[in-house]
């Protein structure tokens, strides 16, 4: 195959990142997977109990099913990202043939791990992953389309902009950062004591409590929040608590709300 | 072969999957040995239901219309891939289009049913595969992928590299899952330990390989290690309390001085 035209500037930054994303993608898949669990400074996904649960379902429960079926899919991982990243640097030394051959092996690889993932979203019955799985594998096919396509296609569209507009552009940028971070750092300073702060009940009805959190909370602010109800109500005891579901609520207004019903105590 | 038929290859083996599984998936009913699935009678006896026909003949009818077009759809993109094997460009063509025709056709009788039974998010799932299935007709069809020459791996100094940095990234992936797997598995039926966090009242942290045994396994350990106290309540936290994605399911046990 001739070696085709090498891309001017625009497709050029367009191509790298259409190969820096899968590499990165890859990569921080494979990461995951040898981190494993989560840990300071990475949570993760934890794959393990995923591929289990799932295997244990269809009556597989033996561990090395789920290992041995992660390990694969960690290997079609490994080496997507090792042509991806391959293919990366040839496009860097300009040497387009071999960027496109080893890109081309990189989605040939992410379309295969796709289409694994897609066997077993219809075996385990998850059909949210198929539409999941589905896309990407879409996504996957469309950049490798898109990639090559902008090998071919030479413009003269220039990537560096007026020095007029590029300083208005420059000015508008940098207010809206410093409204948003004044905004941002506001809201931080005067709220986010609700991250641990315990929510007052409002008595409702007899023996009953409402209880509305704010979106920060979290468990801190519940267990904190049962702790003072318990020492503003010493002749109670909490009988029940009682969530309400999502179609109770105001949309996305209402964060989580429980009631809390009590009896005396005997 | 060439780049062109290995991507045609790639989208055919992928479509003649999707549909050939969803045929298996209405054949075999309810959750199996070896197969789960997904219920789909209920499913439709539940769409059915709500629309105020409970009769049962309802559903079955639709979900046996439904698989039927389905392994039509499987047969055309069976057809289809078996024709390119044979190297038929013509004919691949041919019965590709009659497949996604065929595809795009199902996925807008699924969209007309979302929109009557109002399941807005399947709405969104079918019109992204719907979308999906032409988008792939393009790619097969049209995308200007090259014909020339077979795609061949030369071995040069850069692909021993890559193969070799694949395979150590392999063995140690493979050797962090197994280990992962050996340090956590005892976790899927181990009680877990309760921390009292407000007087008399217990939270249990699960972990992600956490189900109903350990559960059990939980509430049983915890009432043989605390005889003096009788469990009043179990509240299940809700998702809100958890930390996003780090905590799988917060139990909280109420108890009172037997």
């Amino acid at each position: 195959m001739a070696s085709p035209p090498p891309p001017n500037a625009t497709q050029q930054l367009v191509r790298y990142a259409i190969l820096l994303y899968w590499s990165i993608f890859w990569l921080f898949n494979l990461v995951d997977k040898i981190v494993g669990g989560a840990h300071f400074l990475w949570v993760g996904r934890d794959r393990f109990a995923q591929f289990q649960k799932y295997f244990e379902s269809t009556g597989l429960g033996a561990p090395d099913v789920a290992n041995a079926a992660l390990a694969f899919a960690g290997a079609l991982e490994a080496f997507a990202f090792v042509f991806f990243a391959g293919a990366l640097l040839f496009e860097v030394q300009r040497n387009t043939a071999a960027s496109r051959r080893w890109s081309f092996f990189g989605t040939l690889l992410t379309l295969g791990t796709f289409t694994f993932f897609s066997i077993g979203d219809h075996w385990f019955g998850d059909r949210f992953e198929l539409l999941e799985h589905t896309l990407f594998w879409f996504i996957s096919l469309m950049s490798w389309v898109v990639f090559i396509r902008l090998e071919a296609a030479p413009t003269a569209d220039p990537v560096t902009l007026p020095k007029r507009q590029f300083m208005t552009a420059a000015a508008v940028a940098a207010t809206l950062v410093l409204v948003t971070a004044t905004a941002i750092f506001r809201h931080n300073t005067t709220d986010f004591h609700l991250r641990s702060d315990a929510v007052a009940a409002e008595a409702v009805g007899d023996h009953l409590y409402k209880v509305a959190f704010p979106f920060l909370g979290g468990s801190t602010v519940f267990e904190n929040t049962l702790a003072q109800f318990k020492k503003t109500h010493p002749d109670e005891a909490i009988q029940h608590i009682y969530t309400v579901p999502n179609p109770l609520r105001l949309k996305k207004a209402d964060a989580l709300i429980f009631y809390i019903i009590t009896e005396d105590q005997p | 072969m060439k780049e062109r038929a290995i991507l045609r290859s790639a989208i055919l083996v992928f479509w003649t999957l999707f549909w050939g599984l969803s045929v298996v998936d209405k054949i075999i009913p309810d959750v199996q040995f070896l197969w789960v699935g997904k219920d789909f009678f209920a499913l439709f006896i539940k769409f059915f239901g709500s629309l105020g026909l409970k009769d049962p003949l309802f559903a079955t009818v639709a979900l046996a219309g439904v698989s039927g077009l389905e392994a039509i759809n499987f047969s055309l993109y069976l057809i289809a891939l078996l024709s390119l094997r044979n190297g038929d460009e013509a004919i691949t063509d041919t019965w590709f289009f009659r497949a996604i025709l065929a595809s795009v056709t199902l996925f807008s009788l699924f969209s007309i049913a979302d929109q009557v039974f109002g399941d807005r998010f399947q709405l969104l799932e079918h019109g992204l595969f719907w979308i999906v299935l032409i988008a792939s007709w393009i790619v097969f069809k049209h995308a200007p992928i090259s014909d020339e020459g077979p795609v061949t791996w030369t071995p040069s100094k850069a692909g021993r590299i890559a193969l070799l940095t694949g395979s150590a990234l392999t063995m140690l992936t493979a050797f962090s899952i197994w280990n992962f797997s050996n340090a956590t598995f005892a976790q899927a039926t181990a009680p877990v330990v309760g921390e009292e966090v407000v007087e008399d009242i217990y939270k249990f942290d699960f972990p992600f390989l956490a189900d109903k045994r350990t559960w059990e396994a939980t509430v049983n350990a915890f009432m043989e290690g605390h005889p003096g106290l009788r469990v009043r309540y179990i509240y299940t936290g809700p998702s809100e309390l958890n930390s996003k994605k780090k905590t799988h399911l917060l139990l909280y046990v109420f108890t009172e001085p037997k």
